[in-house]
């Protein structure tokens, strides 16, 4: 069975190589994650929400965005607008929305999990859904929000995550080939910090304020109560409305980089590509869409292309010939492990359930009660008859 | 063995057809008080053996896998917010079957031999389930899962051979919150996803406004008289709308108190003045709405794949209150039943109601004369509360009060956190002492089950056998203590306190309905958390300080500056001077005579 399989692999494998030799990437991802838990908090989720939009908007699935919110705004007894989120006071955009996928919400969101999604190091049943099942070939776009400080980050006020576990769970994330190319993003005070150890290629970050520096909220709704969006997100979302309005767009990092003022957001913005390969000039030069939006180019052009499906059907029929031989192995297998095995079966331990109280044994037990205690009568007394 | 099977469908003759069908319908029923009930049902079959295939057509294949790799026979699984209020509302729809305590439960009958292995499966599903639904059902671990035994029983038609080879598992989340999320997972199950039919008014910006929602998924097997059994599927929203806040606008939702002159006072108040004291009765207003404005959007079409026999809208409402629907809908009265209208309604055209205001209700009427069907009265009230104060000890006390003519008999059964240990032998029934039957009270208790918690390992399960005498309220309490966590096992709100499962009573005798009380806050003692970085901190300091002082004082000698002897600095050199000199003794004397000279020697080089 086994043996089967493998040159079937191996046969896909080489002709996909071979299609798609020139792209870059063949997926992305988005891991976005809001680390503050309470309602004065809902500037955190918008941010984070209005990121899932945007990424949503350009096309990747929520299939491939994992979105982690430790609280619930949209459905908090405090929100005068039940079911919706917004990031600007005009409430133009509901984030919330008729149709979103939350993949980790409310306890879930610790600084385990996210390590354990990032380097996948996950139990069994853990459903898809709440895996980062990238490849070699995927690019990433990591966003975090929340309070922070030098070189750590709070989850839900209760624990930190440090900058060198997110460097080691990068670090773990490239030698198990998970990713191609990584955005990290990271809206929180002293926020430049936290990628500052990182020590893995191929990663581009940036981040909203340099050490000692705060990140400051951008305005409140009166409605709402709060704050609705920080300043940094807000001019990334501004920049990324303007100017990449579909895949097409050919807007750069670097770019986006450049769009950073200290006048608009009230802190140093940060960038990072010590340990991209081409450095500057190459990090620069990646499309805003190769992280935020979904590859698309998967067309494979048919005219010219003719001795390639020759080839196509002489392998198809090679893949039926495998997978007959596969079944009828299969089918062996099941004949052989179908002859009944005196395999010995550990005898079932009974998990005991709950028992009907009842009051048969009630006298049985007093007695016993009571011989015990007149037990220790007597031996006091004998005791103290000896003493005297 | 795999080719087999996917022929099988094939091989079944065409009788299959009528096993697979769907349809669904919503139930409106204005209830006091400008509250709206709004029962949207879905119902999908599909014949066992399509399920066992993998065909998988009106039902879900999402799910389908999912009960199929986790052995599950029968799954019930709700998502409920906010209380049902019986006092004004009266008996639960669907009995109260359809209905969740606050939170996530889920129940279900999974095929397994030993307890072991329904634990695996129980792992399996819940943690598939909360990939599917977007709730943390994965935090249904040991404990909060219990088996319960007599207050659930199975819905779907099973073979006896089967069922013995079933377990019944069932976990609750009362912590857990609902929201769009759930609802996302919950309409992408439908055949026609939300899109058209009743389903395409269901919209979560009103659902979770509503003062009661519950949403449920059930999945049976029933097998009829005749024919194949077929899995069915029934998904059930219930939400009881307040229509005054579902018409506030949506983008400006913040209540403004109305103008003077629209509102309704209270004439008989002897403070009543016009245009200066009001005591307004807004409420016996009565309802007026559109379908429209209390789900945010029309209804669009019916669904293709509906039954056509089953009329998708269906209102209760007085036969003298006025109803218009939009054109192309077609009304149908049913003679047995006068306060019940329902609608047919065109494929694709939009379908809207309007519900006219009733004229002005004279004074002194009860709800009749609002001009809606007076509810119900359920066959128990049950009511719970914690006792006691202090952050030791407590007690709860669930109220329960049968109004009927009938004697009531129920099964009361309580989940709780192994924090909270109970005291069983504080458990107590009493009636009331106004009640007209308290020389009765002697047995209300029939059978006790229990199962006691065991610390991180699992909670407390209590079922209780009872029995309530006609026109009585009985007192059900108990003591508990709280116990303390370690520090690492508190939430990151755990200032809020700890959710107490509701409590879910199943009444046997006079008809079988099932009611869950409010799920409970429970405070427990919650250090500062800032406190152990103080303590450690402090007592780092003073250890080092005492440590420091003491070890002074034990080794050291202390003696006076002029006592010291005074050490030249010759005599020093010359003790150096000694001892190299005995070294190299020891060296030579170990290179010439081997082990047993150098002690001597080494012994005198000591000595000075």
């Amino acid at each position: 069975m086994k043996l089967s399989g493998l040159p079937l692999q191996a046969i896909v494998a080489s002709v996909l190589l071979a299609t798609t030799a020139v792209a870059e990437h063949t997926s992305n991802w988005a891991v976005l994650v809001c680390t503050s838990r309470f309602w004065f908090n809902y500037r955190h989720l918008a941010n984070v929400l209005s990121m899932y939009r945007t990424v949503k908007r350009l096309g990747i699935p929520d299939s491939q965005i994992i979105l982690m919110l430790p609280d619930d705004m949209a459905c908090n007894p405090r929100n005068a607008f039940p079911g919706t989120v917004y990031s600007n006071s005009d409430r133009a955009v509901d984030l919330y929305g008729d149709n979103i996928e939350v993949d980790y919400r409310g306890y879930e969101v610790t600084v385990e999990n996210f390590i354990r999604l990032l380097t996948d190091r996950v139990g069994d049943e853990t459903p898809r859904s709440k895996r980062l099942l990238t490849d070699d070939r995927s690019n990433i776009f990591v966003y975090m929000t929340g309070h922070g400080g030098n070189e750590f980050l709070k989850f839900q006020d209760a624990e930190e995550i440090g900058a060198f576990d997110l460097a080691d769970a990068f670090e773990q994330m490239w030698e198990k080939k998970r990713y191609h190319e990584i955005l990290f993003m990271i809206d929180t005070c002293q926020a430049n910090t936290m990628y500052s150890r990182l020590y893995s290629p191929n990663i581009i970050a940036t981040g909203s304020s340099e050490l000692d520096e705060s990140s400051y909220s951008h305005h409140a709704d009166n409605d709402v109560g709060v704050a609705v969006i920080d300043r940094y997100t807000y001019y990334n979302l501004e920049f990324l409305e303007a100017h990449v309005q579909d895949l097409s767009s050919k807007k750069t990092i670097g770019e986006l980089f450049d769009s950073y003022e200290f006048d608009k957001i009230h802190s140093t913005a940060g960038v990072h590509y010590d340990l991209f390969p081409g450095g500057e000039e190459a990090a620069r030069s990646r499309l805003i869409t190769d992280f935020f939006g979904n590859i698309q180019n998967v067309e494979v052009d048919r005219a010219k292309d003719l001795a390639l499906e020759e080839e196509l059907v002489e392998l198809s029929k090679t893949i039926a010939m495998l997978r007959r031989k596969e079944a009828e192995e299969d089918a062996a297998y099941h004949n052989v492990s179908s002859i009944p095995a005196s395999v010995p079966t550990a005898p079932p331990r009974k998990i005991q359930g709950a028992k009907a109280l009842t009051e048969d044994d009630w006298w049985t037990k007093k007695i016993i009660g009571a011989t015990a205690l007149a037990g220790c009568a007597l031996l006091w007394g004998v005791g103290s008859f000896l003493e005297a | 063995m795999r080719s087999l099977l996917s022929f099988l469908p094939l091989l079944i003759p065409s009788a299959l057809v009528s096993a697979t069908e769907y349809h669904e319908q919503l139930n409106l029923r204005p209830l006091p008080l400008s509250a709206l009930l709004a029962s949207f049902n879905f119902r999908a079959n599909t014949s066992i053996a399509d399920f066992e295939a993998q065909n998988f057509r009106l039902f879900p294949r999402s799910l389908g896998q999912i009960l199929q790799y986790a052995g599950t026979r029968e799954l019930h699984l709700r998502f409920t917010l906010g209380r049902w209020d019986a006092e004004s509302w009266g008996t639960r729809p669907w009995d109260g079957t359809k209905e969740g305590g606050t939170g996530v439960e889920l129940w279900a009958w999974l095929d397994a031999e030993t307890d072991e292995e329904a634990d695996e499966k129980w792992l399996t599903l819940t943690n598939a389930l909360s990939g599917l639904f977007c709730a943390s059902l994965n935090f249904i671990d040991g404990t909060r899962t219990i088996r319960p035994v007599v207050s659930f029983q199975p819905e779907g038609d099973h073979p006896n051979t089967t069922l013995a080879n079933t377990r019944l598992l069932h976990g609750v989340l009362p912590h857990e919150v609902v929201c769009t999320e759930n609802l996302t997972p919950f309409l992408k199950m439908l055949p026609c996803k939300g899109k058209a039919g009743i389903a395409s008014l269901l919209d979560g910006h009103k659902l979770f406004d509503a003062s009661f929602q519950s949403m449920a998924i059930d999945v049976r097997p029933i097998c009829p008289s005749e024919g194949e059994c077929v899995l069915q599927l029934e998904q059930t929203v219930d939400m009881v709308l307040d229509v005054d806040r579902s018409k506030r606008p949506h983008d400006n939702p913040i209540p403004r108190p109305p103008p003077g002159h629209d509102l309704i006072c209270d004439t008989t108040k002897p403070y009543h003045q016009p245009d200066d004291a009001c005591y307004p009765i807004d409420h016996l207003r009565g309802q007026d709405w559109t379908l429209s404005q209390i789900f945010g959007r029309t209804m669009k079409g019916t669904c293709p794949l509906t039954d056509d026999e089953v009329p998708p809208v269906c209102v209760h409402l007085p036969p003298t209150r006025d109803l218009f629907a939009s054109q192309g809908a077609h009304e149908i009265r049913y003679p047995n039943n006068d306060s019940l209208r329902c609608y047919h309604i065109e494929q694709d055209k939009e379908f809207t109601l309007v519900l006219t205001k009733s004229e002005f209700p004279s004074e002194g009427g009860e709800a009749a004369p609002l001009g809606i069907v007076k509810p119900e009265t359920p066959v128990l009230y049950a009511d719970r509360s914690f006792t006691g104060h202090g952050q030791e000890h407590g007690g709860v006390q669930a109220i329960l009060t049968n109004p009927g003519d009938d004697s009531v008999e129920f099964v009361y059964m309580e989940s709780l956190p192994w924090f909270m240990r109970i005291y069983l032998h504080t458990l107590s029934a009493r009636i009331s002492a106004s009640s007209p039957n308290t020389n009765s009270s002697a047995d209300l208790i029939k059978e006790i089950y229990y199962r006691p918690a065991l610390d991180r390992a699992r909670g407390t399960q209590l079922e209780l056998l009872l029995s309530i005498p006609p026109r009585c309220t009985v007192f059900l309490t108990y003591d508990f203590e709280r116990s303390i966590l370690r520090y690492t096992e508190y939430p990151p709100d755990a200032n809020r306190g700890f959710d107490v499962a509701a409590a879910v009573i199943t009444t046997l005798e006079p008809k079988a309905m099932n009611i869950r009380t409010t799920s409970l806050l429970l405070y427990l003692p919650t250090p500062d958390f800032s406190m152990p970085y103080n303590v450690i901190i402090f007592t780092s300091t003073t250890v080092a300080l005492a440590f420091g002082g003491i070890y002074n004082i034990i080794v050291r000698r202390m003696v006076g500056a002029n006592e010291v002897p005074r050490t030249a600095m010759k005599d020093k050199v010359a003790a150096f001077i000694q001892k190299l000199k005995g070294k190299k003794t020891a060296v030579a004397a170990a290179a010439a005579g081997g082990k047993a000279s150098i002690e001597p020697v080494s012994g005198t080089a000591e000595a000075k």
